[in-house]
């Protein structure tokens, strides 16, 4: 019965949303991530709990819940979870994604009960509860569990607060990721040539994409803007706080720097100081190139760029403005919107996704008429931009994740029921390793081989290397005699007779004898010779001895003569072997037997 | 070399892009391909060429490039890799057959051919079902490959121009054979029409064939040109008819020769002496091509890691220097090619058949592009007009 570690990507859904993933290994249960799908309003948004258990809470059944960042699509259904199904146990995550988490939940909580109307959702005193429970991660930390499940981890890059986690149950680990970047990539290769995961466990959404580069999504951006501005337009940028806004901001203001540019950029100022105290916060966890703008400056001492107030919304000319929320659900994005949206010279460009109910979700389906509080219709004239910055892993991506974590098995999770044989194949092919893609639903079974390590004894080394041959080649296995010793939590692998004398007990040999009767008239001592000399011209490259003590050796077969008590003319040759010597006995008793016949 | 210099460098370019291209798309393959052919309206397929283990990838194109009204509400901008398939050795050559789901390859070494099934929605890979034989066994250069619209379907290949022949897919039954004594290497093979082909040589001869008839085929000899050992290219231009057709030669000197089908051994209709600055000596990646809707423009590639468009009107019978109309600079610019030793060149590029500057190129580091350029002359008399 081999060792499997069993993985079950929970819920049933299309699209991007509800990442949730039971891995059992070693006895335990987790759950990887507990998303929201945003495309549904019904129970379906929510991963199919169900397969744990039919009724009741989940805390019996899972040792701990591992969320790997911010994004609703990850972490969406934790309250629902935790609150409304039941579970108690520890919910592990980063510390940027406990800060950041609870924001977004009551956000979403917010559009999704007040402008949609709905009734079964989780509250915010849900949301205050489930946070209790969580435990928050420090970097490069090992986390007892309990006494057998560990769990670390590791930078992933791809958000704030974005982490690779590696979950060890005693040899056997699993490592998990969403996605990982460039910056994190330099230090996976540090750590994970280590360990060699059983399992790496990643999501494969965009595994068949190849990407537009970077570059070329800022250069739209920065076109699209300065396209805008150059013909006396506004431009709106609704961002989350923590989101795009700050690599934007950079951005435009290089731009402005090297085209000389004169229009106003503005950044509302709730942004400024919420955005400055998580920077400050988690400094450890941003990348290169903001880290290097914080630490030059203060992020928002920029040249180009002013706080904004909302008055300046009415003036004339052209200007770029970043306001929150992203959605553009509420508050002073929404407010600006509404200024600008007659006006086909302005545009407004949305950077990321928006959720079912917010005007940013309704303009970028192409709604030009929008109604507003107290039956006001807006009718929507400014030019509507989406553009997508979001860093997901792609084909390539993929492949070079592999290359350096080396896992024994891979498995991607992409809750599609599209298939994927050609990546699967070339991963096989790549890199010599099974590669699983379960379905929502289903569960992949992977079976383990854990080294278990023992212990050898000085002196049975020793003797194995006497033996001649190649030296111990963990490729090449070779087998060897000894005795495997449990004594309380260790194994040692001594010989056999130090093993007896550990014991204290007496070795026995096991002999075996057999009677030959031969008709023979001559004298036992010449029997015997003559027994000597046949059996060394038929048998050659045997070792044959005719010994002073009256007996012949073949190998360690005895062969002894005497004189039947029945008859004179015939002889009882007695032959005896031990345990070991056994194989020779046919050959001889042959032999022996066309003696007889001679 | 540190991120941030990288940065720098591209800053120029890609500032200037903002006004000298409508759209730009850059893409890194894991490897890269010596093909870009269209298998579909939205897909193309690329291939590797190493000499050995190598993938097939149908590519489909990124959303925002078809999305023409609602362009802005469209944030999708990745190639979805639709089918893959893995082959045993380098693919030089390939050529979708129209009206199937299958593609024919070479491997530059041989004249033979595979053929592959591209794959249906039921599966993403992408397998090989058969193979051709050409008519000769080793080949310097390979076969060409062409084909059009047939029913059943039917390719035209050859290594020389002795050897063209015109196979039925399915039965592998060969239906006409090009009998010529000559053994040029070809280096251009081409319907104009259901019947006419054309089976251009590396020396610079173009062979016109109608497949009805078994008179001997119209040979065209080389243009004029100084220098024996230059080698030639063609591409012919296909319109409503085959008499409109025209014939674009280019040398690998860089001398570029128009000629109308109908009169092609009578001499060109104009020539130019382009500024192809060239940099590698590896000629196989030379590529010239005739715009599908913009009337008189060539597309040229191969000699550096630029692809130039040309206008040829108003180049006259005199063999003079012209600069590009245009010139993507791109795969130089943004090269991830660490071996300095070897500058990046372009290995292949194909034009939109319908958008009419947009084009897709490849080049040695396996960076693809797509890009919409603005043309410089558009406000000036005389820039060309799309056809459509």
């Amino acid at each position: 019965n081999m060792p499997e570690i069993n993985v079950t990507p929970l819920g049933a859904g299309q699209d991007v949303g509800r990442s949730c993933i039971l891995v059992s290994i070693g006895g335990k249960n987790i759950m990887l991530d507990c998303g929201m799908h945003m495309g549904y309003n019904d129970d379906r948004r929510f991963p199919d709990f169900s397969y744990i258990t039919q009724n009741g809470r989940l805390t019996d059944f899972l040792d701990c819940v591992i969320i790997s960042h911010f994004h609703l699509d990850h972490c969406g259904a934790l309250p629902y979870m935790s609150e409304m199904v039941g579970y108690d146990g520890p919910i592990y995550m980063t510390h940027p994604t406990k800060a950041i988490c609870p924001i977004l939940l009551e956000d979403f909580r917010k559009i999704t009960v007040d402008k949609k109307g709905e009734t079964n959702f989780f509250t915010s005193q849900m949301i205050k509860d489930c946070m209790k429970k969580v435990v928050p991660l420090n970097l490069h930390q090992t986390v007892q569990v309990d006494d057998e499940l560990e769990i670390k981890a590791y930078y992933a890059g791809h958000v704030l607060g974005a982490a690779m986690v590696h979950i060890k149950v005693g040899s056997e680990s699993v490592v998990y990721t969403v996605s990982v970047n460039k910056y994190a990539k330099s230090h996976i290769s540090a750590w994970i040539d280590k360990c060699r995961p059983d399992i790496l466990i990643s999501e494969s959404t965009y595994a068949t994409t190849i990407r537009d580069s970077k570059r070329c999504r800022e250069r739209d951006f920065l076109k699209k803007v300065h396209e805008t501005i150059e013909r006396g337009g506004k431009v709106l940028i609704p961002v989350f706080a923590l989101g795009r806004a700050q690599e934007l901001c950079i951005l435009l203001e290089t731009f402005w720097e090297r085209m000389n540019l004169k229009a106003p950029i503005y950044f509302s100022t709730g942004l400024t100081e919420k955005a400055n105290h998580y920077y400050k916060l988690f400094i450890t966890w941003t990348n290169q190139k903001i880290r290097k703008t914080f630490v030059q400056r203060n992020m928002f001492e920029f040249k180009h760029i002013k706080a904004f107030d909302r008055s300046y919304a009415d003036n004339p000319g052209p200007m770029v403005v970043f306001a929150t929320p992203g959605m553009l659900h509420a508050g002073q994005s929404l407010q600006i919107f509404k200024k600008w949206a007659g006006n086909e010279k302005n545009m407004v460009i949305m950077p990321g996704y928006c959720v079912q109910g917010t005007i940013g979700h309704k303009i970028l389906n192409g709604q030009r008429k929008l109604e507003m509080e107290g039956r006001a219709t807006l009718d929507v004239k400014l030019q509507v931009e989406y553009m997508s910055f979001s860093a997901h892993a792609d084909a390539k991506g993929i492949m070079q994740l592999i290359r350096m974590a080396e896992p024994r098995n891979m498995l991607l999770v992409h809750g599609e029921a599209v298939k994927m044989e050609f990546l699967k194949g070339k991963i096989e092919q790549e890199f010599s390793i099974d590669c699983y893609m379960p379905a929502n639903g289903e569960t992949a079974t992977v079976t383990t081989n854990p080294s278990v390590p023992v212990d050898i004894s000085l002196n049975l080394l020793k003797r194995e290397m006497a033996l001649g041959g190649p030296l111990p080649d963990p490729k090449k296995p070779r087998t060897m005699h000894g005795t495997l010793i449990m004594k309380e939590n260790s194994l040692k692998l001594v010989s056999s007779e130090q093993a007896l004398k550990e014991l204290g007990l007496n070795e026995h040999q096991l002999r075996f004898t057999c009677r030959v009767q031969l008709q023979d008239p001559h004298s036992d001592p010449d029997t015997l010779h003559r027994i000597y000399t046949h059996l060394k011209s038929v048998l050659k490259g045997y070792t044959i001895q005719h010994l002073p003590d009256g007996t012949v050796m073949v190998e360690s077969i005895v062969i002894k003569v005497s004189s039947s008590a029945e008859d004179t003319n015939a002889k009882v040759l007695l032959l005896s072997w031990s345990y070991q010597g056994g194989e020779y006995f046919f050959t001889a008793l042959c032999i022996v037997k066309r003696l007889m016949y001679q | 070399m540190e991120a941030v210099e990288f940065d720098d460098i591209l800053d120029d370019w890609f500032i200037e892009s903002l006004k000298t291209y409508k759209d730009l798309h850059v893409y890194q393959l894991e490897h890269p391909t010596q093909v870009i052919e269209w298998t579909s309206e939205k897909t193309v397929c690329v291939t590797g060429y190493s000499l050995s283990k190598n993938e097939i990838l149908e590519l489909r194109l990124p959303l925002k490039l078809f999305a023409d009204e609602n362009k802005g509400l469209c944030a999708e901008r990745d190639f979805k890799v639709a089918h893959g398939g893995f082959t045993d050795g380098p693919v030089r050559r390939l050529r979708h057959i129209p009206g199937t789901r299958c593609v024919v390859t070479n491997d530059g070494l041989s004249s033979d051919l595979q053929v592959w099934d591209l794959g249906g929605d039921d599966s993403d890979v992408i397998r090989r079902t058969g193979s051709i034989a050409g008519r000769r066994n080793v080949s310097e250069r390979g076969s060409r490959i062409a084909a059009r619209l047939s029913s059943p379907p039917q390719v035209l290949h050859g290594a020389q121009s002795s050897d063209v022949q015109l196979t039925e897919l399915t039965s592998g039954r060969t239906l006409y054979k090009l009998e010529t004594d000559s053994t040029d290497p070809l280096s251009f093979l081409q319907f104009v029409s259901d019947t006419v082909f054309l089976a251009g040589c590396c020396n610079g001869s173009v062979y016109v064939t109608d497949t009805r008839t078994s008179a001997a085929p119209q040979l065209s000899p080389p243009p004029a040109s100084s220098g024996d050992s230059v080698l030639w290219w063609a591409d012919a231009s296909v319109g409503p008819h085959p008499s409109s057709c025209r014939v674009v030669r280019l040398s690998s000197s860089g001398q570029a020769v128009v000629s109308d089908l109908r009169s092609l051994g009578g001499g060109a209709v104009c020539q130019a002496q382009l500024d192809v600055q060239e940099r590698c000596c590896n000629l196989d990646h030379i590529r010239v091509s005739w715009a599908p809707t913009l009337d008189d423009c060539i597309s040229v590639s191969g000699f550096s890691g630029v692809v130039q468009i040309y206008n040829t009107c108003g180049w006259s019978m005199e063999l003079q220097e012209r600069q590009p109309l245009f010139q993507h600079r791109g795969h130089v610019v943004s090269s991830q090619q660490t071996d300095d030793s070897t500058p990046v060149f372009t290995t292949a590029h194909i034009w939109h058949p319908e958008r009419p500057r947009t084009l897709l190129s490849a080049a040695s580091d396996g960076s693809v592009h797509v890009w919409d350029w603005v043309d410089p002359e558009q406000s000036a008399a005389g820039s060309p007009i799309p056809r459509t």
